[in-house]
Order: C-alpha cells, then structure tokens, then sequence
C-alpha cells in the first residue's frame, strides 16, 4: 500500500509547470478574449507534443508512455494551473479514447505526435450533459450511414481536422468518425467565457462508412469519466494557482500598517481553499486510481472529483478576486482568467448538481 | 500508487474477523446481561482486545505493544469500526499520552506506566485546558513549586474528558511564572486518589456527562512524575496534540454515522414517498459521501507520508479542521432528513432512531472545539502551511 506519487510524476508535473510559466502567460488569454479563439502557436504545440505529454498514459505497446492515468492528469492539473489552453486535455482524452476504441495505430500516432487534432463531440443542444442525454441518431444503411444533426460546445473544434461525434446506433451508443472538411459538415464558433475553442457542429447528410464507427457504450462511459477527470484536474490546478497567487499578494500588500494577511477575515478564507484543495487532490487521486483498477466505485469516484472541484475551482477565483481588492477586479490581473476559466469547466461535462447526482444513484443501488 | 494489502495483510484480516466474532459477540452479552458496570464491562472489553493483540499495534514489544507494520494498523482499525465494536475506554492513553511517552519519557516512566495504559488497568484523563487557558493554553495558571522530591500542585483544570473515572492524569502546570509563558510550563502525571484533588462532574451540552471540572489543593506530585526536563513541558504538549490531531479512525465512524443516515433515509416516510426518493435529499447525502470519501483519501495520503516517516506536523489540522465541519454536516443533515420528527426526544411515541440522531447532531457539535477550535485550525494552516503573517500579538 502506497498512494504518494512516484517519482517520476513529480517530475513530470514540475517539468510541465517549468515549462508553461517559459513559454506561456496570462496574456495569452487575455488576446484570446479579444480575439476569438485563444491561439497557441503551432511552434509550442510541437513542443508539447515532442514532449510525449499526450501519450503518456497509453500502453508502451500502443506508442505511449506507459505511466498511469493519474500522470496525465497531473499533466492536466499544471497546464490548468498555467491557464494554459483546453487542447491538452483534449488530445490526452482523445489519444486514450483512440486507444480504448482500438483505433488504426496510424492514426492514434498521428494524434500523439500532435500532427492531427481530435475533438470529442457530445453535448447537444438540449440543456443536459451526459451520455443518457444524447439523441443523434444516424439514418443506417448496408455499408455505413449518414448522420444529420448539431453537437455544441465542442472543445477546440476550431483547431479540428476530426470529430468523434457520440451517436446512437442500433446497438446502442458509438462514436462515428467525422472529418472537419468532409461534405455537409459546418463548423460555427462558439465564444467561450474563458476565450477559448468551442464551436457548434452542424451535419447535414454526413455520409460515413462502417470504418468510421468506434467504441460501443463502455467505451463511451470510460472516454466520458477520463475526460471528466482531466477537466477536474484543470479546476484543481487553477485554483492551487490562485490560491498561491492571492497568498504571495496577503503577505505583501500593506494596509492599517501591517500585511492583510494577517487579518483572520483573510487569511481564513485562505486557510479554507488550501482545505478544501488537499480535500480535490485527495478526490483526484482515489479518483484515477479507481478508473486504473476499474473499481466498482469508479464512476462515483470521478463524479465525486468533478462535483467538488467545480465548487472549489470557483469558489477559489472568487475569493481571490475579492481577496485582491481593486486591482482583482481589473483585467490587467489574471484572476478573471482564472474565474472565467474555472466558471467555464464547471458546466463542461456536468455540473456539480447533475455529478452529484450521479453519486447518489452510486448510494441507492443495490450494490452499495 | 495502490491501495492493495498484501497476502499476509488479509490473512491476519481474516485472523482477526474469527477473533472478533467470538470475543465480541461474548462482550455484546455481558454488556446487554447488564449486571456488570459498564464502566468495568468497558475496561474488561479493553483488555481482551490487549490480550488479543489488538491494542499498541504501533509500540514497542517491551512495553506491551506489538510492533505491527501501519497496514495492519490499518487492517484494525477498519475492522473494529465495521464489526462496530466499541473503543477501547483508555482512547486518551493509549492515542494521546502513549506516543507522548514513547517519545519523551524516561524508561521506568515507560516500563511502569505503558503496560497498564493498555491493559486499561489505569485510565488517563487530559488535565491541560483551564478556565482562563483554553485556545491560549500557554497562559495557564495551575501552579507546581518544588518542595524536595515533591511538587505541590495548586490551581483548576476544565473540560477534562473522563476525569470522574480516571485513574491518571497528565497534567500541565507553571513551574516559573517568571520565565515567558512557553518556558514556565512542566508536563506532570498525577495519580487522581492524591489527596487535595476534587472532581466535579460537568454535563454537556448534550445532556451526557462526559467531562468535568477539577481542583487541586496542595497536591503533592513525586518528582519522579515529572516528563522530560523541569519547564520543558510545552514542547512535549505540542506532540501530545499532534497525536491527538492524526490518525485514520476518524473516517470511519464518520461512515458509520453516514451510513446511518442513508438507511434512515430509505426507511423513512416523508409524504407519499422515501425521504431518499426527495432530490434535495439526494443532493445532501451525494455531497456528504463526495466530502467521506475526500476525508479517506487524504487518510491515505497521510498513511503514506508515515509510511515514508515524515511527521504530519501542521497538516494534521486540515485533516481535524475538515473532519469535524463534516461530522457537523452530518449531523445537520439527520435533522433535515427526520423531518418534523427530528425534534422528539428518544423512549417517547414515533421517536427516531431511538434518539440517535440528536445524539450525533450534538456529539458532532463538540468536535470543533475540543483538542483545538476551528478557528486554532484556521490559524495554524494560515500560519504554518500557507506561511501567512501571525495575525495577534502572543
Ligand atoms: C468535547 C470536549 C472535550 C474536551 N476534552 C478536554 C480534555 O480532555 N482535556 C482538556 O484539557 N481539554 C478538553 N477540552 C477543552 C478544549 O480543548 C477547549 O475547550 C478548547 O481548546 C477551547 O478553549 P476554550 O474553551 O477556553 O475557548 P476559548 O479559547 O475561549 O475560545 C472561544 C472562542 O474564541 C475563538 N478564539 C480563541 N482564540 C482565537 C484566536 N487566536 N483566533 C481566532 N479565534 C479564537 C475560539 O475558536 C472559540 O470559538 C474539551 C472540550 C470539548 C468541547
């Protein structure tokens, strides 16, 4: 029994923290603001992907590192922590959904050498998050189909060159393959919050073959909670940042002739988050290894993740915007990057309400 | 990272579920018989659970311990939570003053007191938080002045858990009220038949009496009693509450209580349907478990750095600061589910859970302010781990 992490993710995670505050900033985002979408040049994104970030808790047998899960998603924690942009929990779920569906090896190469990037459609314009919510259904023939209908919110498609679009097939619910350029195919931006990728997908007689479908239900469970886990990761990150951040200000910034930090209405808002922070890493933790072993609590376990990172990450940007005073409030200072950051992930992929409750179908079966 | 134990782990697992199964089923029946005082049940209960092996996994085998590796610690404490057997009664020795022991007492202090603090031969009560000392506890006034081989001890402690029925009590008293207040302090054990000591019975809030208020009168303490050096007594109190603030049982009464709750919520009517059939009330148990299961996790992490020896130090109070607002939460949270019902006292007509509910709701009330307020956690995070300034003047 050991539940630390190894080695070699604390390098990993220092590695990437290292990395970011070189090659990326708050300003970034903030262009990202004025002009839609946030763009990362395609220098850096070869540099990540050489980095081997986005494979790195596949199989050595499937191209990738061989590291657990856990590793990628402490990758997730300080690129979210560096408000650095959503395409790299993007590509480390779509490599492992690649991965999971036994996609061509050419392909899944192609995704973690960061030549081609993925995007993973499944919300639909009905007000739900989830797989149960999902309704496309494609028109069946012989050899394959055609797919008509909308997918939004779907992170970085403008950045796309292929969409795993979640439908609903005969046999129940699958990802077909859609290429951004094929014909029928309109992709309309969407502005995030936060500035960053998501856009609206709409397909109109969308010819595929049967090649092009992947997965079945399990693997679409198993994409959805990786996915959920890495966006947890992201919010966790965030707020461990801002946490630091507003702490260095409390100990600087001078007011009534002594730092503000020492003022208990302060510093135990402060001494709450860093609480309720060890409590996220905690969940992230039992989280991925749960995922890992395929434990029956595995799914509550990365509800349980998501629900309280999505309050933690916005209760820590909120608090330190106002924990900052004035200059919080201002958008020179990155804590609203943080806020629409954290504001954003919190209803991607499910909200706390609607994780909550599916902790809560975890406690009424028969099997808790 | 796993949380696997290994082979011989679930074998001593499996040890120990045989073992439990007959001895505990034996205590169950003297216990309900109740022909025996259950103060005297309790301590026998103690003492099998020494005999068996099961107490001291931690301590040295000299002193009665047994050496057993933190997994199987683990193992135990897991165990005796699900069988829901109850604790030993000796819990402030054996987790509180043991340690304090083993690490700073001299070895006829540990030859002759650790045994008996396992065996439950001799119960132990916490004598430090007094009437004008509480979260300052470094101003504490209870006076010890030399007089040849002897202290003699005059002054009042407050809140002392168990002090009606200990036997011992480790004490804090002013050795030199000249020095400043962290080098005048001296750790004492007191033998609680002394002459001069009077112990008066505290109820709390609760209605039970579980604490109490004590007087010393010329109480004349040998000077062999004295831990460590004459006014060196704070740095020893500082481990004292370390131990008091670490370890994993927490979680798992806190599952206990959990647990009951979920069960009165598919038992209970409220309307036409389940009280866990309600949205609001599905919402409050999911968050309840999402905040249990933060809780173990963390245990797990705090496992692992003893493990790895590296002392929990000023962590330990986010795992005591998050433990009891969760224990409060849910204890809150039977009062939501019971309804209309949550206000009517235990033995009367459609009482609930005969009374259980508001035993917890105000048992978890205590545990924000005994071994260290909140607000004492929110400092020393601010202070210690998030290295902000003090915020008073000490
Ligand atoms: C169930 C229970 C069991 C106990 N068992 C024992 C025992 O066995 N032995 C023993 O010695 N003691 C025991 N205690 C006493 C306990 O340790 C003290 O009550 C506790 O340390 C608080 O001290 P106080 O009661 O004097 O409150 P005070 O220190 O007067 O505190 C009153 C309020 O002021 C706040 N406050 C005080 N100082 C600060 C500060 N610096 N910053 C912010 N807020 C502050 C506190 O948080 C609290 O809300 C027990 C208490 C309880 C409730």
């Amino acid at each position: 029994m050991h539940f630390e992490l190894s080695e070699e993710q604390n390098a990993i995670y220092d590695l990437v923290v290292g990395f970011m505050a070189d090659k990326w900033s708050g300003d970034n985002r903030r262009q990202g603001l004025d002009s839609y979408p946030c763009q990362i040049p395609g220098e850096l994104l070869r540099e990540i992907a050489d980095l081997g970030f986005y494979g790195i808790s596949l199989d050595e047998k499937s191209g990738g590192g061989g590291e657990p899960l856990l590793t990628s998603a402490l990758i997730a924690e300080a690129a979210g922590g560096s408000l650095f942009p959503s395409i790299m929990n993007t590509t480390l779920a779509a490599a492992k959904a690649l991965d999971l569906c036994d996609a061509d090896s050419n392909w899944l190469a192609k995704v973690i050498s960061g030549q081609q990037t993925v995007a993973i459609a499944i919300e639909e314009p009905n007000g739900c998050w989830g797989l149960d919510s999902i309704e496309l259904t494609p028109q069946m023939d012989g050899q394959g189909g055609y797919l008509s209908g909308s997918k939004i919110l779907v992170s970085d498609g403008d950045f796309a060159q292929v969409f795993l679009v979640a439908a609903l097939l005969p046999d129940g619910p699958a990802f077909i393959r859609v290429n951004a350029n094929a014909e029928g195919v309109e992709i309309n931006s969407m502005r995030r919050l936060d500035g960053q990728s998501i856009v609206e997908l709409e397909m109109k007689d969308v010819r595929f073959e049967q090649d092009d479908v992947l997965g079945d239900g399990a693997t679409l469970n198993q994409v959805y909670d990786i996915w959920t886990l890495l966006i947890a990761a992201d919010l966790l990150g965030n707020a461990q940042s801002v946490l630091r951040m507003t702490t260095d200000y409390a100990k600087e910034r001078q007011q009534f002739a002594r730092p503000i930090g020492s003022f208990q209405a302060v510093a135990h808002r402060l001494a709450d988050i860093q609480v309720d922070v060890e409590i996220g890493r905690s969940l992230l933790y039992g989280a991925c290894l749960a995922l890992e072993e395929e434990s029956d609590e595995a799914t509550a376990l990365v509800s349980a993740a998501k629900a309280w990172m999505n309050d933690l990450g916005v209760k820590a940007a909120e608090t330190g915007l106002q924990l900052h005073g004035g200059i919080g409030y201002t958008w020179e200072l990155d804590i609203h990057l943080h806020l629409r950051q954290a504001r954003s992930n919190a209803v991607t992929l499910g909200d706390s309400k609607y994780h909550r409750a599916r902790v809560a179908s975890h406690l009424m079966s028969p099997e808790y | 990272m796993d949380l696997k134990f290994s082979p011989q782990d679930e074998q001593y697992r499996e040890r120990l579920r045989a073992w439990l199964d007959v001895n505990l089923k034996q205590h169950q029946a003297v216990s309900k018989a109740g022909d025996v005082d259950p103060v005297q049940a309790a301590r026998d209960w103690q003492k099998t659970l020494c005999e068996g092996g099961y107490l001291g996994l931690s301590w040295p085998r000299e002193y009665g311990g047994q050496e057993a590796s933190l997994t199987q610690q683990v193992v135990v404490s897991e165990e005796l939570a699900r069988s829901g057997a109850p604790a030993p009664i000796n819990t402030i020795g054996i987790s509180i003053l043991g340690p304090t022991l083993i690490q700073h007492g001299s070895e006829e202090q540990k030859q002759r007191y650790l045994p008996k603090i396992l065996n439950g031969e001799e119960l132990w009560c916490q004598g430090f938080s007094e009437p004008g000392a509480g979260s300052d506890l470094a101003s504490l006034q209870t006076r010890a002045i030399e007089d040849g081989d002897h202290f003699v001890v005059n002054g009042q402690k407050v809140w002392t858990s168990l002090g009606m029925i200990a036997d011992w009590c480790f004490l804090l008293v002013r050795t030199n009220p000249d020095a400043l207040k962290r080098e005048g302090i001296s750790y004492l054990l007191c033998n609680m038949k002394t002459p001069g000591i009077t112990v008066r019975p505290l109820r709390n809030a609760g209605g039970g009496s579980h604490f109490c208020e004590m007087f010393f009168d010329d109480v004349r303490i040998p000077r062999e009693n004295l831990v460590g050096e004459l006014n060196g007594g704070w740095r020893i109190a500082r481990s004292t509450l370390d131990n008091e603030r670490s370890g994993l049982s927490g979680v798992i009464s806190i599952e206990n209580n959990l647990d009951r709750l979920l069960n009165l919520s598919t038992s209970l009517n409220r309307g036409k349907e389940r009280a866990i059939d309600s949205d609001s009330v599905q919402q409050q148990l999911a968050q309840l478990w999402i905040e249990k299961e933060g809780l173990k996790y963390l245990g797990f992490r705090n496992l692992s750095d003893q493990i790895a020896n590296r002392p929990p130090g000023p962590a330990a109070s986010v795992g005591k600061l998050f433990a009891s607002r969760l224990r409060q939460k849910i204890g809150k949270a039977g009062f939501d589910i019971a309804g209309p019902l949550a206000q009517v006292g235990k033995k009367s007509p459609h009482s609930i859970a005969r009374g259980r509910l508001q035993a917890m709701y105000f048992d978890s009330l205590g545990y924000s302010i005994g071994g260290g307020t909140s607000e004492i956690m929110q400092n020393i995070i601010a202070e210690k781990v998030l290295g902000l300034p003090r915020s008073y003047e000490d």
